[in-house]
């Protein structure tokens, strides 16, 4: 089952689908992964959250939808959003073509990082949880 | 694959977007075995349906189709459902999968005063929906007999890749196009209807799913049942009004209280919305006026692949109806704004649908 999607090395994921990615100086880029773009199949929209939001670590910032399903998508860290992928307001299928790459949601000034990331699967422990889905 | 109404179902083949546009402006098919068809038979059938439902059956001519409702005696909608009639005694009568125990039980409670014989053959007659606005010159490819013939909601007898057929120009995307009834298919011997569907995918037709079904019905402002009516819904609030007969021979089932409600009139109505600013709406989402006093309910919505904005079927009181009232609907946490517009349908009727100019 784990080979069906694509789990990249180095980033730290939730349970509902969603990595973060350290970009240095407490700074967190967040998205959805592989598994969750798959299961939405053809993204249509995405609510972004506003620059300047405080999350708690597991709160909603935003939305992914296809035509058929609406998938939240929760903070992987807390924090203040600092910058969102203003691309995804016409181009929502980034998040298809390159949910790790091009398709990232919004980028996190984390508050307690490590704390954080530390209630986060790695790559490998992801991959374990995929496969028991 | 997901569950409908106990059938598992695929939600797109390729694509509902895909899927979606091919019978906007070509050829789409959808396996809709899962409906449920019951035939009505005996000397008493047409006065048992006019009893029955709300439309008047006596008015159709025989190869003719009737929509129509059925109503509990409060007047609630049981289902709705299309008949065909053959001869003054005998009727295919066509209704929603999710309904199909319920229906038949319903039809058969009624029926004991009349001599009617009741046949469901949900599960011996396959079904496959082909529809846009080639789906005509796909389907005669593989026809012996004249689909030219069978005008809008007429049903015709004919052989569709050799097997025997009935053909109604009818559906659920507001495009032109027909129901294949393919005849003594039952569900356990499914060879018959896998030609069909493999002559008919051969000569260019689009297999599409429960997704794109959902997204071109929603855009031809058609109800669905258990999302946008069901048992607590009357059809006079449902935009219904013109499938209920209140001058036709006879009694039928719910014309009481139907009377009443006419009489004192209707407190909320189902009206079509168009976002104006950016979101999808959903089943269940509030409706909200521009103070922000929740006044209804979303019962269908989504991204209208055709028009590119989100829209919507709600029930909202009889102040907000009027096409071009500003409304707003609360997307999570955020409002957004949208419009009362015409719905049925969505699109404009010059460039899509059944009644587009030909080019």
């Amino acid at each position: 089952m784990t080979d069906e999607y694509n789990v990249l090395d180095g980033l730290y994921y939730t349970k509902e689908h969603e990595w973060a990615k350290k970009l240095g100086d407490g700074l967190v880029a967040v998205g959805v992964d592989d598994y969750a773009q798959k299961q939405l199949h053809e993204i249509v929209y995405v609510e972004l959250p506003s620059v300047g939001t405080e999350v708690a670590q597991r709160e909603a910032i935003g939305a992914v939808e296809s035509v058929k399903a609406v998938s939240d998508m929760y903070s992987p860290v807390g924090g203040k959003v600092v910058e969102v992928n203003e691309a995804l307001l016409d181009s929502p299928e980034l998040i298809n073509d390159d949910p790790y790459g091009e398709g990232w949601i919004a980028k996190i000034e984390a508050v307690s990082l490590d704390a954080d990331l530390g209630k986060l699967l790695d790559a490998k422990a992801y991959r374990e949880f995929l496969a028991s889905l | 694959m997901v569950d409908f109404g106990g059938f598992a179902m695929p939600v797109w083949y390729e694509g509902i977007q895909a899927e979606h546009k091919a019978v906007r402006e070509a050829c789409g098919i959808f396996d809709t075995s899962h409906m449920g068809r019951t035939w009505a038979e005996g000397p008493d059938t047409e006065r048992f349906l006019n009893y029955l439902v709300t439309n008047d059956v006596s008015k159709l001519e025989p190869f003719g189709g009737l929509y129509t409702v059925m109503c509990k005696p409060t007047g609630g909608i049981v289902d709705d459902l299309i008949l065909y009639k053959f001869t003054d005694e005998r009727y295919l009568v066509v209704y929603n999968a999710s309904n199909r125990d319920k229906d038949f039980k319903w039809m058969k409670n009624n029926s004991k005063d009349f001599q009617v014989k009741l046949t469901d053959v949900s599960d011996k007659v396959a079904m496959i929906a082909v529809q846009g606005p080639k789906a005509e010159a796909t389907l005669q490819k593989i026809t012996e007999g004249d689909l030219g013939g069978i005008g809008r909601f007429n049903i015709g007898e004919l052989k569709v890749s050799g097997e025997k057929c009935l053909a109604a120009r009818t559906g659920y995307t507001g495009e032109d196009g027909f129901e294949v009834f393919v005849l003594d298919c039952p569900v356990e011997k499914p060879e018959k209807a896998m030609k069909v569907w493999n002559d008919l995918v051969g000569g260019g037709a689009v297999p599409c799913g429960l997704g794109a079904r959902d997204s071109l019905r929603l855009e031809a402002g058609l109800w669905l049942y258990g999302n946008d009516i069901d048992e607590s819904i009357n059809p006079l609030e449902a935009g219904l009004r013109w499938t209920v007969k209140f001058k036709k021979q006879g009694y039928f089932v719910g014309q009481r209280a139907l009377q009443k409600i006419r009489d004192e009139g209707v407190s909320r109505t189902l009206v079509g919305v168009m976002l104006e600013e950016r979101g999808i709406p959903r089943h269940g989402y509030e409706v909200l006026d521009m103070e922000g006093k929740e006044i209804g309910i979303v019962t269908s919505g989504g991204l209208s692949p055709t028009l590119g904005v989100g829209i919507a079927m709600a029930y909202v009181p009889l102040g907000f109806s009027e096409v071009g009232t500003e409304l707003q609907m609360r997307i999570r946490k955020n409002l957004v704004k949208g419009k009362v517009v015409k719905h049925r349908p969505f699109y404009d009727e010059t460039v899509y649908g059944w009644k587009r100019d030909k080019k």
